[in-house]
């Protein structure tokens, strides 16, 4: 077995698991919410999850919401949860939140702001993808 | 024969806030509501704001952008659902952009 062999070797089995991609704003559509189940039932069953965060889908991780005032019911503080189902792959496209001139004040802690690049690299590690 | 134009949705993801501003009038008014609200950070709204020296009137409900965490503008005007009920009156059309 050759030095690039043994590479794509190790690419292949170091992806695994399930990214959740969110892509849609928090409060007009079920799709947060949709997509926060399936990571939350996912976890529970003690299957591996990332979830990824883009375009949107940023909106979901920012600070000093409060659907309350829309009369929504809020699944984003639900995120906080994240750690007790061993959700800890969390990852935010830059270029998303540059673009709609958002800081990267998040609602979670332990959140991991990519660049482009990155962000698609860390998706390709996973062998099963949803978008929401 | 003004036009009252309700922007719902995000520029970032539709585009029609674009086609909204490409049609806008001299007495026209835009409300901002639902992920409408998200648009006050886009760059179509700066150039919105340049023209808005002139008669149309840029307003967004407050509790849409609140419950978004949305810092809003100052040429921005702040209303209510009540308020947004009186423009569908003040305004000879309505057109809801979603």
């Amino acid at each position: 077995m050759t030095s690039s062999d043994q590479q794509v070797d190790s690419n292949l089995s170091q992806e695994n698991g399930l990214a959740i991609i969110n892509s849609k704003a928090p409060f007009s559509s079920n799709y947060g919410k949709d997509a926060l189940d399936v990571a939350l039932i996912f976890g529970s069953f003690e299957q591996k999850v990332s979830l990824f965060f883009q375009g949107d889908g940023v909106y979901q991780l920012i600070a000093n919401q409060d659907a309350s005032l829309v009369s929504i019911k809020d699944y984003l503080k639900t995120f906080s949860a994240f750690e007790f189902y061993d959700i800890e792959d969390i990852y935010v496209c830059q270029q998303s939140l540059v673009n709609r001139q958002l800081d990267e004040a998040f609602h979670i802690n332990d959140v991991q702001v990519l660049a482009s690049v990155e962000f698609g690299k860390a998706l390709n590690r996973h062998q099963h993808v949803l978008r929401f | 024969m003004s036009t009252l134009h309700l922007v719902r949705k995000s520029a970032f993801t539709t585009n029609d806030f674009a086609q909204c501003l490409s049609v806008l009038d001299q007495q026209d008014s835009i409300v901002l509501m639902d992920d409408g609200c998200y648009n006050l950070k886009h760059p179509l709204m700066d150039s919105l704001i340049k023209r808005a020296d002139s008669t149309i009137t840029i307003n967004v409900i407050t509790n849409h952008a609140q419950a978004r965490a949305i810092e809003t503008l100052a040429e921005v005007k702040h209303i209510e659902m009540v308020d947004l009920v009186e423009l569908t009156f003040t305004h000879k059309k309505v057109i809801t952009w979603q």
